[in-house]
C-alpha cells in the first residue's frame, strides 16, 4: 500500500512537471506564425506545444525530428520538458 | 561516472548548437548513437559534429539489438498506460540499452525522465539531460561559472528548464 501511494506521488509531480512544461511552451509560442502554416505543419506544431514531444510531432508533420526542431525554433516555442 | 553513453535525438540536436560542445568528452569518453537516432540528424551542423566525433573516435554508432529493440517496443507500451508523457522508441532503446551496458542515457525527454520513477526495471539507470552535464562539467572545474553556463545553452539552443529543473540545483545558481 505505501509503495502504492508513493507511486502515486511521483505521477502526480510529474503530471504538475508536464503541465508547467505546457504552460511555458504555450506563453512563448508565436501564434500568428503557427496559425500561418499549412494544415499539416500547424496541427504537428500545435501538438508539440501540448504534449512535448518532438518525435510524433515530427512524424505528423512529414519531416525529421531535426527539420521539425528547426521549424518550432522559428514557431518561437521552447524546448521544455 | 560512467565511462560511456547513449545520446538519443533530443539530446544531440540541441548539443550540437552549444558552442562548447566538446566539453561533453570530458564526461565520457565514447558516446552512442544508436542507428535509428543517427537517421533523424539532417542538419549540416549536427551532422558534421556526429562526423568529427566518428574520427576522433569519441562517438560510435550504436546497431540495432533485436532484444533490446523489442523490449524498447514493449516499454513504449507500458508508458503509454499511464497520465504522464509516454516515451517513445528512440528514447526506450536508449534505455533498455543504458541499463543493459550500463552507460548514461543522455536525453531531453521528460518522458524517459518519468520512467525511472514508474517502471523499477529502470530505477537504476542514469539519465542526465543537458542542464546535468554543465553542472557536473562545472563540478569539474570545466566552465567557470555553471549559472553563466547555463544561461549560454539555453540561448543557443532555445531550450529552457522549468522552475523545478532547476530546484535540483538551487544553491548552485
Amino acid at each position: 500500500m505505501e509503495a502504492m501511494g508513493e507511486l502515486s506521488a511521483k505521477l502526480r509531480e510529474w503530471i504538475e512537471y508536464f503541465e508547467e512544461a505546457r504552460e511555458v511552451r504555450r506563453r512563448f509560442a508565436n501564434w500568428e506564425f503557427i496559425k500561418s502554416q499549412p494544415p499539416k505543419l500547424r496541427v504537428a506544431l500545435e501538438y508539440f506545444i501540448e504534449v512535448g514531444d518532438l518525435y510524433n510531432a515530427a512524424k505528423l508533420a512529414g519531416m525529421s525530428v531535426e527539420e521539425f526542431n528547426e521549424l518550432r525554433i522559428k514557431a518561437g516555442i521552447p524546448s521544455v520538458g | 561516472m560512467s565511462a560511456s553513453a547513449v545520446a538519443d535525438t533530443s539530446f544531440l540536436i540541441d548539443w550540437a548548437r552549444y558552442s562548447r560542445s566538446k566539453l561533453l568528452f570530458k564526461l565520457f569518453d565514447v558516446v552512442f548513437i544508436p542507428e535509428s537516432v543517427l537517421a533523424e540528424l539532417r542538419s549540416e551542423r549536427t551532422l558534421t559534429w556526429v562526423a568529427q566525433g566518428l574520427e576522433e573516435g569519441k562517438l560510435a554508432v550504436l546497431p540495432e539489438l533485436p532484444d533490446a529493440s523489442r523490449e524498447a517496443l514493449q516499454l513504449v507500451a507500458r508508458s503509454r498506460r499511464l497520465p504522464v508523457r509516454p516515451v517513445d522508441y528512440p528514447e526506450a532503446y536508449c534505455l533498455v540499452v543504458g541499463r543493459e551496458l550500463g552507460y548514461a542515457v543522455l536525453t531531453e525527454n521528460g518522458g524517459a525522465l518519468a520512467v525511472r520513477d514508474y517502471d523499477p526495471n529502470f530505477a537504476s539507470v542514469e539519465v542526465l539531460r543537458a542542464l546535468d552535464i554543465l553542472y557536473r562539467l562545472w563540478k569539474l572545474g570545466h566552465v567557470e561559472s555553471f549559472r553563466r553556463e547555463l544561461e549560454v545553452y539555453e540561448r543557443e539552443t532555445k531550450r529552457l528548464y522549468t522552475a523545478r529543473d532547476l530546484a535540483k540545483y538551487g544553491d548552485a545558481l
